[in-house]
Formats: structure tokens, C-alpha cells, sequence
């Protein structure tokens, strides 16, 4: 307990008034906050389930001026493969979470306000000395990660503002639970999309804090809204990995579009959920052949770099030539054409470079970076 | 694990906690409310609502009141959600720190709103 009152004490200073578009007036001073998809009521001096969005006097306050976790992270760790391969993002993470999911990966961050094992001190910052650091280390694109972006909504979107007008593009790493609002409010800022799809077991996904329909009206919604979406599920024997809804996810998404990629990555035990084994070989590649089988153009089984064969790759989806070669978040080789097939010139959907790198610069692992 | 409605609530219906909820899964009976674990993210936004401290994670829910888990589970599929404030009680303040109600609750569903 001392650990969260001192958190929250250093955290009170890094606050600032909620955007009014994330933010409805109800009666007797309270606020219902919309900008993700629990829409809490937050009564006065009472904070909203991700426990950093909270009322002061009938003022929403949220986070801002500080990051959690930085570094620079190869973009196929986000993982986005469809955009700016072999490139490089700036990624930044706040604290908290309007989830709990027992098997988090990043839980000292996302979980620091629930959990007094989970400790990472903040670092106080503006968004001109972030942008400053991806200007200065040439990376193309700026993330909001590591912890729901969504719940610091309004930061984002200060780091954002800036790094636009520096030239990047800017992108969330998101768990979906959205809302119409806080979607039209990122829009002019943001491109890039990705959404865990932790699973298509409502029941499931309660467990973890969420609602399943949210997820996938968000999942519609950035598509119709013309954002760039990839998806990734992390695939956990015996939770989410039975044929039936691997196959309900896999066609989920590809009735939406067969050209949204979809990572399929391997769970290892983490946080509190440490008694499924770790997902196999085999088990991963169960799950490339449910989305596959449902039509999607593009699925990538991730978390085991050089042992699923040639399936980290790109094909073209009309021609079968290699496009990109990977092996985990490294570029081996490029062999795109702009935004097509070197080959037969299908268009690759996708956010490309005119003159992508034909490999990765980088070593495939994150760089630490200081302000 | 979902959040536990215990003892503490009946004969009070204070019910200041179900409009704080995000998935609706308060459910109303004549005496007091229950919480539906299917239906429950585990968030915990109602458990600092309650002015009698009725509402606990089901990990942490007194031992003595571990018969609110299935009395919860079952009334749930039984009585009508609620989502809205409402006045509490005429015999709240009366019953608010009377203990061993258990007796008291009323399987009759209440009026729900929704």
C-alpha cells in the first residue's frame, strides 16, 4: 500500500484537465470518462477502473508529462508488419491499465497502480523532448505502448501533435476496448493500430477485465475508420487455443477484411498466470492454419523467431513470391517494389515506403535510449 | 473470480454501487442486491461505493460469509438487473451494523430497472 500511495502521490503532480471530447457532465459533479470502453461514472475524488483517470472538484484528471518505459524498439516487435519494415520505432508507455490480464507482459508498468510488486518510477517529460529523441535517432514512427494507451489518451495525442509535425507516424499498441469517441479523437493523429484480440470467449475475456463485443466493434470500427490495424492474440494452451475459436477469430477478422494481418504469438508463462506450459510448435501452427483456412491473406506466428519455417515471412497474396523475408523482428530481406509485388505489381496492403531498407539497420532487439 | 455481494447488504439496499458498474451485472432482490459472476470483470469499481462494506472480491471474502458465493451465483440468474440509484431502504440505517442477517434474506426478486 505505501508503494501505490507514493505512486499516486508522484503521479498527482503529472496531471492535467481531460480532453472535452473524452469527457460527459452527469449530475451532482459526477463524470462519466468515455475514453475507453468501460465508460466509467467517476464520482468526486473517485478514479475510473484504470485508476489514473479520476475526478478532482468535477474536473476529469488524467496523465500527462511523463513516460513509464521508453526505448526504441525494432517496429516488428509492436509488431507491425505491414508498415515500415526494418525500421525502427520510438515506443513510449505510461502506468495502468483498465484491464487485468493474469498474464501480462509488461504488468510493471500496466499494473503499478493495482499491484505493489509492480514498481517502475516514471520519468518526468515534455512532449517536445520525446519527439526531440526520435528526430535525433531518425525513427520514422512514434508508439504509445507497454501500458493501455488509451487510458492516456490526451498525452498521446501531445506526443503525437509534435511528432507529425516532425514527420512520423504515429501508432497505438492497444487491447481494443475502445470507444466511438476516443477512436474520432485519435484519428488525426494516429495510423497505426494494433489490437490484441486476447480470445472469442466472452466468458474468458471477463476474466481478464474486458468484454469481447468491445474489442470487436473496436476491430470494425478502426477498419471502416481507415486506420492501419494488425491483430495480434497471444495464443495460451487450454484458454483460448481450441480449433473452434481459433476458427471464430480467424474468420472474424477476415470477414472484416482478409487483408488484416494476424500475429499469432506464443504465451509464456508471466505475472499470474503461470501454469499453461508454453505454447508449442505445433500449437502455433494450429492457429496459422484456423486463420489461413478462414481466408486471411496474412498470418504471422510469432515468439518463436526461426522455428514456425517460412511462415514470419510475406508473400504476395496473388502471385505466392516471397515479399518479405523476417526471422523474429529482424528484416532479412526486402524485395517489395514501393507498395507492391516486385513480381506480378499486386498493391500490398499496407503503410510503405517509396525506398524501404532492404534489410533491417538494426540487430532485431530493442535499443535503450535516454532524454 | 468475480466480486462477492455478502450479508452486509441486506435489509439495507444502499445501492450506490450499481450505477458505478460498467457490465450492468448488479441484480436486485426485495432485501438485497447480488452481483452476476458471470457477467463481473473483476474491475472492483463498486467495492469503495458501498457504505456498509458489502462487496468483496471472492479471494478475499470473509469465510464466514463464503455461502454469499453460490447465494450470489444463483439469485443472479433469478432477480432483475439493476442500473440505476435509487433510495435505499427504509430499515437501512437501522440494519446497516446488525450482524448475522443471513437469515433475514428475502429470495423475492425486487422491482429492477432495466
Amino acid at each position: 500500500m505505501a508503494v501505490e500511495v507514493r505512486l499516486k502521490e508522484l503521479l498527482g503532480g503529472n496531471t492535467m484537465d481531460a480532453a472535452p471530447e473524452l469527457v460527459v457532465q452527469e449530475e451532482n459533479g459526477d463524470i462519466r470518462c468515455v475514453a475507453c470502453g468501460h465508460r466509467c461514472l467517476i464520482r468526486e475524488d473517485k478514479a475510473g477502473i484504470c485508476r489514473v483517470r479520476f475526478n478532482r472538484k468535477g474536473v476529469l484528471r488524467v496523465p500527462g508529462g511523463y513516460v513509464a518505459g521508453l526505448q526504441i524498439d525494432p517496429i516488428e516487435k509492436k509488431p507491425f508488419f505491414h508498415a515500415f519494415p526494418g525500421r525502427e520505432a520510438l515506443s513510449f508507455g505510461m502506468l495502468g491499465c483498465d484491464f487485468h490480464c493474469g498474464y501480462c507482459q509488461n504488468w510493471v508498468t500496466s499494473q503499478a497502480l493495482r499491484d505493489d510488486a509492480a514498481v517502475v518510477l516514471p520519468k518526468v517529460c515534455d512532449a517536445t523532448e520525446l519527439v526531440a529523441l526520435g528526430t535525433r535517432h531518425r525513427t520514422p514512427v512514434v508508439v504509445s505502448t507497454y501500458n493501455e494507451p488509451l487510458i492516456t489518451s490526451e498525452w498521446a495525442v501531445q506526443v503525437f501533435e509534435k511528432a507529425r509535425a516532425a514527420g512520423m507516424v504515429c501508432g497505438y499498441v492497444s487491447n481494443g476496448n475502445a470507444t466511438p469517441e476516443v477512436l474520432s479523437f485519435l484519428r488525426p493523429f494516429v495510423d497505426l493500430y494494433k489490437v490484441d484480440l486476447k480470445g472469442f470467449n466472452d466468458k474468458n475475456y471477463r476474466k481478464l477485465g474486458g468484454v469481447l463485443k468491445n474489442v470487436c466493434d473496436t476491430i470494425e470500427r478502426l477498419k471502416a475508420m481507415g486506420f492501419w490495424v494488425e491483430i495480434v492474440t497471444l495464443v495460451v494452451p487450454g484458454f483460448n487455443d481450441s480449433p473452434e475459436e481459433l476458427r471464430h477469430m480467424g474468420e472474424f477478422l477476415a470477414g472484416i477484411s482478409p487483408d488484416i494481418p494476424w500475429h499469432v504469438t506464443a504465451f509464456h508463462p508471466d505475472y499470474k498466470m503461470t501454469e499453461p506450459p508454453r505454447t508449442t510448435i505445433h500449437e502455433l501452427e494450429r492457429a496459422y492454419d484456423a486463420g489461413k483456412e478462414a481466408g486471411l491473406h496474412f498470418v504471422y506466428p510469432g515468439n518463436l523467431p526461426g522455428l514456425v519455417g517460412d511462415r514470419e515471412s510475406t508473400y504476395c497474396p496473388s502471385c505466392h513470391t516471397l515479399l518479405i523475408r523476417r526471422r523474429g523482428f529482424l528484416v532479412l530481406e526486402n524485395r517489395m517494389k514501393g507498395n507492391g509485388c516486385a513480381k506480378c505489381g499486386a498493391a500490398i496492403p499496407g503503410v510503405w515506403e517509396e525506398h524501404a531498407p532492404k534489410q533491417s539497420a538494426g540487430d532485431g532487439y530493442p535499443r535503450a535510449v535516454r532524454l | 473470480m468475480a466480486y462477492i455481494v455478502a450479508e452486509p447488504c441486506i435489509r439495507c439496499k444502499y445501492v450506490d454501487c450499481v450505477e458505478i458498474c460498467p457490465v450492468m451485472c448488479f441484480h436486485e432482490g426485495a432485501n438485497c442486491l447480488v452481483i452476476d459472476p458471470d457477467e463481473c470483470i473483476d474491475c472492483g469499481a463498486c467495492v469503495d461505493q458501498c457504505p456498509v462494506n458489502a462487496i468483496f472480491p471472492e479471494e478475499s471474502l470473509p469465510e464466514k460469509w463464503r455461502e454469499f458465493v453460490e447465494i450470489n451465483a444463483r439469485f443472479s440468474k433469478e432477480w432483475p438487473v439493476i442500473t440505476h440509484k435509487q433510495v435505499p431502504l427504509p430499515t437501512a440505517d437501522e440494519y446497516k451494523s446488525v450482524e448475522n442477517k443471513r437469515a433475514l434474506l428475502d429470495p423475492t426478486p425486487g422491482a429492477g430497472d432495466v
